[in-house]
């Protein structure tokens, strides 16, 4: 290597050529995977990533280097091929698009296993690198550039990202249109098919240009994994392409680091990388795991809260010790601590006999949600023919969620100053 | 020596266990198939890798039930995490299906090429599960597959008439009252069995092949399921058999893209076949 700048080691160098290949491959997988993704074609991706085998290996034999033109048309060809083959599969007796796919992507590979076992000999390929990629050898073989030895698979690939930028920019009011509407795209005179067709062959390039670094078959996570986690961060098609590629490269190089570290298949720790992105930002997202594990749990808590107040003011109503519906556990801790958290933040009182008693501040809180049962109660009674014993079940649940406007209402259909149909009256709004 | 005399005992065996592999396979991907859950196993496939790694380094040892217990747990995990996905996040059914395959095989190469890298002891092998080595079953492990693959078949005859009926119209189904989704869970999890006994001879990648291409090669023949059915675990039986015998023939040959291959013109066949009757039954004047 003559890049040794006299500070990096050539170890370090040969390290950092290999980061850099995986960062510009990932790269335009991220971007033609935002594509697939938002268009449901990600098992296209897949298919496309198996099937191009046999056109890399005949490729190859015909005279191709990995990475070179000839290698790149073949793979663009047989992906073509498989699309075409598929589709005209597809709809035949029974097979489903989905099998016709299956079919045809595990017969191409297959193909191409056999080929390039039988012929391992001939063709500078072996099985191992068909499954997951050579990215640590990567750096061995070189072209010279401008004075530097730069590695082939890098050239490739950085060619390649820029031409699928350039096919990026150049077309993307066209992929957005078809992939949000295809068939107002297509009435309104979009050559659909011919964006299909070049969304196909941007796979194929994408594909090809990462094989020698992750194999045939982890394509398929560089592909998916950074437009699917881009897609649950943010909505807009442009962002969630920016995403990608950002999570794409930043997955690469942390893999690769990692792989180095624990002495494992970097194209294999790169996938692993991507799906802990992907857990991350499921958990994390605005409406991810935990943002909606928190809003059942606020909910929850404030139903509970305020079934407490309600249940202490229908005491309070009969006359009697305050009693709390009778709950077993885990709803009888949950009612307990809610009993806590009220008399902290002062809404109810311990009394002397021990029990419970409603602050002022408690006591307005809990007529809003009795009031608001009771008139979902009349209002329910008057309009839906159901039973007098069918009318508790909804208001409870419906009590809070009611405002006050729409409490307004329901008072104006059922009469100022009604009573519930169990015969008890409605308390007044609070102001 | 075996009564064929020239065929090693061993390879007689192995032969056997496999045919019933591919015969298990042929049968249960139908209902797959007509279900349209064709691909519901190829997840799970890529999945038992990291299975077959984790039960290694957990036991230290090679066994075949062993490996195969370890792929059976992942397959499950991963069709969970399949359904946690679609229930927890926005993520799509293809891009879900997309990503535990990749995320999985990804894994497995991991475990797998450190377990090579550290040169842990009987580690070596484990590639073979990547594309099938049948060489290196022993007629133990065979007479493993072929059980397995009789317990499969014989559950799905004992639920045959309930499969059918969710296959083919699960909205009367469930109209009728009976458990769709536990029928559809079962029919899955039916499809990941296979999917785990036929990865020593099919291998992760390419074992989805098998309980795809043959029920999809018989339907070509027949309208009737009850032809349909066995005529696929005919085809799987005979693509795994011949498979196994190509690659004894061509030892440097995985089994699994073998088995694929002649699956594959099996299949081609069925299809020009199928052709030319339409062809023939289009000319023929209506009565």
């Amino acid at each position: 290597m003559i890049i040794a700048n006299g500070w990096l080691s050539e170890q370090a160098v040969m390290h950092a050529w290999a980061m850099a290949t995986a960062a510009v491959v990932s790269a335009g997988c991220g971007l033609v995977g935002t594509l697939l993704v938002v268009r449901r074609m990600s098992l296209l991706g897949d298919a496309i990533s198996h099937a191009v085998l046999p056109g890399i290996v005949v490729a190859v034999l015909a005279g191709g280097r990995l990475g070179g033109p000839i290698v790149l048309a073949g793979a663009t060809v047989t992906a073509l091929f498989t699309v075409w083959l598929t589709r005209s599969l597809a709809g035949r007796r029974g097979v489903a698009e989905d099998a016709a796919s299956g079919i045809v992507f595990t017969t191409l590979f297959a193909v191409g296993v056999v080929l390039v076992s039988a012929l391992a000999s001939r063709v500078d390929l072996d099985a191992s690198c068909v499954l997951h990629g050579i990215l640590e050898l990567v750096p061995f073989d070189t072209v010279p550039l401008a004075g530097f030895e730069i590695p082939r698979a890098f050239l490739t690939g950085a060619i390649v990202l820029a031409a699928l930028l350039a096919m990026a920019v150049l077309t993307w009011k066209e992929q957005l249109f078809a992939a949000f509407d295809t068939d107002a795209a297509r009435a309104a005179g979009m050559p659909v098919g011919l964006a299909t067709t070049g969304l196909l062959a941007a796979t194929a390039l994408a594909t090809v240009a990462s094989f020698e670094a992750v194999g045939a078959i982890l394509v398929v996570a560089m592909l998916v994994v950074p437009a699917a986690t881009a897609e649950l961060l943010v909505h807009r098609l442009h962002s969630m392409a920016l995403v990608a590629v950002l999570v794409a490269v930043v997955a690469s190089c942390i893999g690769y680091l990692a792989a180095w570290h624990f002495n494992t298949s970097a194209a294999g720790m790169i996938a692993v990388v991507l799906g802990l992105g992907y857990l991350a930002a499921a958990l994390s997202a605005p409406d991810g795991v935990v943002a909606r594990l928190a809003a059942r749990g606020r909910l929850a808590w404030r139903v509970t809260c305020e079934d407490c107040l309600a249940a202490l003011w229908r005491g309070e109503e009969a006359g009697a010790a305050a009693a709390l519906p009778p709950a077993v556990f885990p709803r009888a801790l949950g009612q307990h601590a809610a009993l806590l958290w009220l008399r902290a933040s002062g809404r109810i009182t311990t009394a002397s006999d021990g029990g419970w008693r409603l602050s002022t501040r408690g006591r307005a809180e809990a007529e809003t949600v009795v009031r608001s049962h009771r008139l979902w109660e009349a209002w329910l009674g008057r309009h839906a023919e159901l039973p007098l014993d069918h009318l508790h079940p909804p208001a409870e649940w419906i009590e809070h969620h009611l405002g006050a406007a729409v409490r307004e209402r329901l008072e104006a259909e059922v009469g100022v100053a009604a009573s519930d149909p169990h015969g008890r009256t409605i308390p007044p709004e609070r102001k | 020596m075996s009564p064929l005399g020239a065929i090693p005992y061993n390879t007689l065996v192995v032969a056997v266990g496999v045919a019933a592999v591919g015969f298990a396979a042929g049968v249960i991907g139908s209902l797959g198939l007509l279900r349209k859950r064709a691909l519901a196993g190829d997840a799970a496939a890529h999945a038992t890798l990291v299975g077959v790694a984790a039960a290694f380094l957990a036991t230290g040892r090679r066994d075949l039930p062993v490996l195969l217990v370890g792929a059976l747990v992942a397959a499950v995990v991963s069709l969970g995490v399949l359904v946690l996905i679609r229930r927890w996040t926005r993520t799509r059914d293809d891009a879900a299906t997309a990503i535990v395959l990749g995320v999985s095989f990804g894994l497995g190469i991991t475990l797998i090429s450190g377990i090579t890298a550290r040169g842990i002891p009987g580690g070596g092998g484990l590639e073979q599960f990547l594309l099938g080595h049948t060489a290196a079953l022993t007629a133990a492990d065979a007479v493993l597959l072929a059980a397995v693959s009789v317990v499969a078949v014989v559950a799905l005859v004992v639920g045959f008439k309930e499969a059918v009926l969710v296959a083919f119209d699960p909205a009367f189904a469930a109209a009728t009252g009976w458990p769709v989704a536990v029928i559809d869970y079962l029919l899955v999890a039916l499809v990941a069995v296979m999917v785990v006994v036929g990865l020593p001879a099919a291998g992760a990648v390419l074992v989805t092949a098998l309980v795809v291409i043959p029920p999809a090669a018989a339907r070509q023949w027949t309208d009737r399921i009850g032809t349909m059915v066995p005529l696929a675990g005919v085809i799987g039986l005979v693509s795994a058999v011949a498979g196994v015998v190509a690659s004894a023939g061509f030892p440097r040959l995985p089994t699994g893209p073998m088995i694929v291959l002649v699956a594959a013109a099996l299949f081609g066949l069925s299809v020009l076949a199928a052709v030319v009757r339409d062809r023939l039954a289009a000319r023929r004047p209506i009565a």
